[in-house]
């Protein structure tokens, strides 16, 4: 990866820089259009915008202080049935790519023809935190973003430890901010699509002329500082999932935990990779004659109503852990404050661990639970022989 | 259990109990199951071991209604709608046996929309309500800080004010005596709610499933001083809410551009029964080529689309139903005052039809009925 990066200058911030340098693009027919995070007409909050007028750039912010909808969403949404004509560079964080990879995956995005750049994050605020004061919000997401300091962000991404391409590889092109001296910033290619945007810039680095020992000491002041942080982060994340542990370890302290539910599904609904055009727990399936209802309240002296509240977060979990990018836009979605996206990013961490994947990082590695190796059922099978050559030998 | 009574055959009565409304709620509703007159009670309750946690529970076991039990029937809180709950319980079916619920008028008058809508059915459910002095937003019970409120709520329900806490739209809320109810709990602006009690048995039904209470048949006339005070201060804060949000194109653009899409607001809706929102239907899955199409008509456009039009969708399918009970602005992540601009159009639309939502299950939803003089002023 290092070999393919490019020096961006960024006297005015990397913000500025980056949209600078698409504003280029554009300019330069290297892209149709931009799909990025830009200011609302009110001024209080961000959107994904599809634009291919450069003017509209100004109110674009390619690291906005929240996370209204999920990227990965908005890409999925846009591309769902098939490659498009255009070439769009999305501009999203390391989560929102990770999920837009996963959606591919499920053939519920096409990404051919979209260029995921994506940017070092510190993490984005609650949304609700944001809303109280929007201008407010932004002065503190500005101050502790440019400290790295991520206590004031989601939970999930306190804890995030795949923050930047580096441990996150899967977008076409990466800035990195991170241990970078002030005024600049690198831009690294992810895949071949990026580095062919770097050459089609004039930028890219294996061209003699570009290769500078500035560049390549950037690039590894940049790697270095990138993978101390993530060691810290991954080590942070393993201390807070360990405590978390213990809150949610059993149906009891699960139940606990969900106690507050209010069955709006939002959850799900501002999840990327909860993709079900009509989830089953909003489908007839659950519907049942009154009978059923009573039976159940007579057997357990109560029935919580609308039922089945726990099961839809395990029915969801089970449908989707293994593609869980821990992004956190459940819990920034939960009216109740449900710590929705931490257990979930527990669920998904272990879920993708017991099956050696990483959801979001590879548009080649198969899903796992859409793909099947001849070996791995031995544990829980039995055999045909065994089994059944006894009872047929009886019947014959 | 007998025909359904309607309160123009039926004189309503008052009876005077002497013990506190709460109590006077939890042996009523204890009794019911203990007698075996009603096979369920639909009621809040607590759930979890912590602090925190309220649903709405169909009870069977009346130990729930012991004074520490787990049901807590006069919380001023709304997890949900039970108007709702009580189209999910008979949508499959109506009831064999009786099942009460202890709900709030706004619920009451959703799941009459419901019935109309064909969502349910009113049989065998035995309808008890309160005079209602609002609910918190769901947010005031984060961490369990509810149980520090309610001091200060039942001193004002006393007074007959309502906290200035309370979801918006209970403030602003005109509809605030239940209609429709079998029974009413006298709530708002009794003095002694501590220590005594007056329930209203508006039906047949309702007497007759309250003949074991012991109390004092009254003949006095409700009390509507504190009533029409409240009357006259919600619709004072009423206007002052509505004229608070703008209804024009431009200011639902503004408003609604914070909206991140989750349709939790169609979500909670009692009166949104669709399996399928058709804004969340395959009609609203665009082909690649659309947002290109629009790209290039207009430059830029928002993904996922639709916002605006989302919440026009909606109010265009609801407002006409729309009973105000603030649940979509309780949802909402964003902090839109989606109610009040639902409650404000809903307004205006039933005004025009001179229709109020679960006044009266015999009344025809305006959508569903047709006067063959009422589109002159549009004919050519």
């Amino acid at each position: 990866m290092s070999g393919n990066g490019a020096m961006l200058a960024a006297e005015d911030g990397v913000e500025a820089a980056l949209i600078g340098w698409l504003k280029e693009t554009l300019n330069k027919d290297i892209f149709d259009a931009l799909l990025m995070p830009v200011r609302t007409p009110a001024g209080d909050s961000f959107a994904y915008l599809l634009l291919q007028d450069p003017a509209i750039l100004d109110g674009a912010s390619p690291l906005p202080p929240v996370m209204p909808v999920q990227g990965g969403k908005a890409i999925g949404r846009l591309t769902m049935h098939g490659d498009g004509s255009k070439r769009i560079a999305a501009v999203v964080r390391p989560c929102e790519a990770r999920a837009a990879i996963e959606l591919a995956k499920l053939e519920q995005a096409h990404l051919d023809n979209v260029y995921l750049i994506t940017l070092d994050c510190s993490g984005v605020l609650p949304l609700a935190d944001y809303l109280e004061d929007p201008v407010a919000g932004a002065d503190r997401f500005r101050e502790a973003s440019s400290a790295w300091d991520r206590s004031p962000m989601r939970p999930t991404c306190q804890i995030c430890d795949r923050f930047s391409i580096r441990q996150a590889p899967g977008s076409d092109l990466h800035v990195g901010t991170l241990g970078c001296a002030d005024g600049t910033a690198v831009l690294v290619a992810g895949s071949p699509k990026g580095e062919r945007i770097l050459e089609q810039m004039g930028m890219r680095a294996e061209d003699e002329t570009k290769r500078t020992d500035a560049l390549d000491a950037a690039l590894a002041a940049w790697g270095t500082r990138v993978d101390e942080v993530g060691d810290a982060q991954t080590e942070r994340r393993r201390e807070v999932q360990r405590e978390l542990q213990e809150t949610i370890a059993g149906a009891e302290k699960l139940l606990d935990v969900f106690r507050s539910c209010i069955n709006c599904h939002n959850c799900q609904r501002a999840c990327p990779v909860c993709y079900c055009r009509q989830c089953y727990f909003e489908s007839g399936a659950l519907k049942l004659p009154p009978e059923n209802y009573l039976a159940r309240a007579e057997r357990k002296g109560a029935l919580r109503f609308p039922p089945d509240t726990l099961l839809f977060h395990i029915g969801r979990a089970s449908h989707m852990a293994i593609s869980c990018v821990s992004c956190g836009a459940c819990e920034d979605a939960c009216p109740t404050a449900i710590p929705v996206g931490q257990v979930f990013s527990l669920l998904g961490e272990r879920a993708q661990e017991a099956l050696g994947y990483v959801a979001g990082v590879s548009l080649e590695d198969p899903l796992p639970l859409v793909s099947y190796e001849m070996d791995e059922l031995h544990d829980v099978e039995q055999p045909y022989v065994e089994t059944y050559r006894n009872q047929e030998v009886q019947d014959a | 259990m007998p025909e359904e009574a309607t309160s123009s055959t039926f004189a309503s009565e008052r009876l005077h109990i002497n013990k506190g409304a709460e109590e006077t709620v939890r042996e009523l509703l204890r009794s019911l199951l203990e007698s075996g007159k009603v096979d369920a009670v639909l009621a809040l309750g607590r759930t979890g071991n912590g602090s925190g946690g309220v649903a709405y529970s169909l009870f069977r076991d009346p130990a729930a209604f012991e004074a520490d039990g787990d049901a807590v029937p006069l919380l001023p809180f709304m997890p949900a709608n039970a108007g709702g709950l009580l189209s999910r319980l008979t949508l499959e079916g109506a009831l064999d046996e009786p099942v009460a619920a202890m709900i709030r008028p706004c619920e009451l008058r959703a799941f009459v929309e419901l019935v109309k809508l064909s969502q349910g059915s009113l049989d065998n459910v035995l309808l008890i309500s309160s005079t209602c002095g609002g609910v918190y937003p769901l947010d005031a019970d984060i961490d369990g800080r509810l149980e520090e409120k309610l001091p200060e709520y039942w001193e004002g329900v006393a007074r007959g004010e309502l906290s200035d806490d309370a979801r918006p739209t209970c403030r602003a809320c005109q509809h605030f005596v239940p209609e429709g109810a079998d029974i009413t709990v006298a709530l708002l602006g009794e003095a002694d709610l501590d220590t005594e009690c007056t329930l209203q048995l508006n039906t047949e039904r309702g007497a007759t499933f309250a003949s074991e209470v012991e109390g004092t048949p009254i003949s006095e006339k409700p009390k509507s001083e504190a009533i029409d005070r409240s009357q006259s201060e919600r619709e004072a804060f009423r206007e002052e809410l509505f004229a608070g949000v703008g209804v024009g194109l431009k200011d639902l653009i503004h408003t609604f551009g914070r909206c991140i899409g989750c349709h939790g607001c169609k979500t909670v809706c009692p009166i949104c029964y669709c399996h399928l929102c058709y804004f969340d239907s395959q009609n609203c899955e665009r082909p690649t080529g659309y947002y290109e199409g629009e790209l290039v008509r207009k430059g830029g456009l928002r993904v996922p689309s639709d916002t605006v039009y989302f919440q026009l969708g909606r109010m265009a399918h609801m407002a006409v139903s729309c009973v105000g009970c603030g649940m979509c602005t309780d949802v909402c992540p964003a902090d839109i005052p989606v109610s009040t601009l639902f409650s404000k159009v809903g307004a205006a639309a039933q005004a025009v039809f001179d229709y109020e939502p679960g006044r009266d299950v015999a009344e025809e939803i305006p959508l569903r009925t047709f006067e063959e003089e009422e589109f002159a002023q549009v004919a050519t």
